[in-house]
């Protein structure tokens, strides 16, 4: 018997809104609510998320932000900053415990980046795991992956890129040489990619997600049900997204 | 005294230091560390910039107060380790 797992297809959001979905979904699956979840969205406006440790002022033009109506936001999550545009974002939330989840988290990046490696196959493309956190096509990046475990839970979100304006993203975006200092390719602009440079189409976010979804089911061999946030993680949505994700006090804490 | 650094630690993430210091004494008066690592539990950097304070700026001091504070509080690093954050922690002295 596969086992049954949600699928939330919550569509866009702005961007506090969907890190407070993540986040409910975190505490309501931790206190055994609700059951292993995944879920796809995007960001409507387009926006800029940066990991928990980053520094915003330091990572992000924030002039350039407003000149472009793009939004930002501190994740829970460490890891880099990303500009959320033309995307499918995905986030799985389960318990540290569970059986298919590795208790080592380097191991369990592995693992979940598998089911998207599995979902680009599925949809034709070919794709690795880039220790730490990256899924790379033809040696560039295509999705970026950051994870955190609270209350005995893992909450892992990252990006699937469908199409991709480097001039705009490098321009809301402050890249520091030293970042690139080990890297082959140092111009950052050549290295990012999307499944539109690989596939020379444009990909609409329905479109993808069927194999993409796929993707997770055949990696934990688990079923994909689909479900609806509930009524108490709607609440707690509300209550992150007024009281943490939407405050200066939050965003500009480090 | 004010300085900043930047890092990438070889095989790991970019760390960035916002330190200030007692010039003749050597030691940290005050420290940020930011970057795109990965530190577990989410509160573990701000006990490590707290309890840096007043540590002398040599490597073997800081290294392992860093070390003393990942073993006895179980902080797991990703990305980063204490060899890495005290080279950034000094790369602010040149």
């Amino acid at each position: 018997m596969k086992e049954k797992w949600r699928f939330l297809l919550t569509e866009g959001d702005n961007a506090y809104r969907n890190m407070a979905i993540d986040n409910a979904i975190l505490v309501a699956n931790s206190k055994g609510l609700v059951p292993p979840t995944v879920r796809f969205y995007y960001w409507v406006p387009s926006a800029i998320t940066i990991g928990y440790f980053q520094s915003l002022e330091e990572e992000v033009d924030l002039l350039m932000c407003k000149k472009h109506g793009v939004d930002y936001v501190r994740r829970i999550t460490g890891g880099g900053s990303v500009f959320h545009e033309n995307e499918l974002t995905y986030s799985i939330v389960i318990s540290e415990d569970h059986k298919k989840i590795p208790k080592n988290i380097m191991d369990s990046y592995g693992r979940i980046c598998g089911a998207i490696i599995k979902g680009l196959d599925n949809f034709g493309i070919k794709s690795v795991y880039h220790p730490i956190n990256d899924i790379l096509c033809n040696g560039k990046k295509i999705s970026g992956n950051a994870q955190t475990r609270k209350h005995r839970t893992v909450l892992q979100h990252g990006t699937v890129l469908l199409d991709v304006d480097v001039e705009k993203m490098f321009s809301l975006l402050r890249v520091s040489d030293e970042k690139m200092v080990d890297k082959l390719v140092s111009d950052v602009k050549q290295r990012v990619t999307s499944v539109r440079n690989v596939l020379n189409r444009k990909v609409p976010f329905s479109e993808i997600v069927n194999d993409m979804k796929k993707g997770f089911e055949d990696e934990f061999n688990s079923e994909l049900f689909s479900g609806d946030l509930t009524e108490e993680e709607i609440y707690l949505a509300d209550d992150f997204e007024k009281n943490c994700f939407s405050l200066e006090d939050w965003n500009h804490k480090r | 005294m004010l300085s900043k650094s930047e890092y990438k630690i070889p095989a790991g993430k970019l760390v960035k230091i916002n330190l200030e210091y007692d010039k003749l004494s050597k030691k940290i008066i005050n420290i940020k560390i930011t970057g795109d690592f990965f530190a577990y539990p989410e509160d573990s950097i701000e006990i490590i910039e707290k309890e840096l304070k007043g540590v002398s700026l040599k490597k073997k001091d800081i290294r392992k107060k860093i070390d003393d504070l990942i073993n006895s509080n179980n902080f797991e690093f990703i990305g980063l380790n204490s060899e890495g954050l005290s080279d950034g922690i000094l790369r602010c002295l040149k």
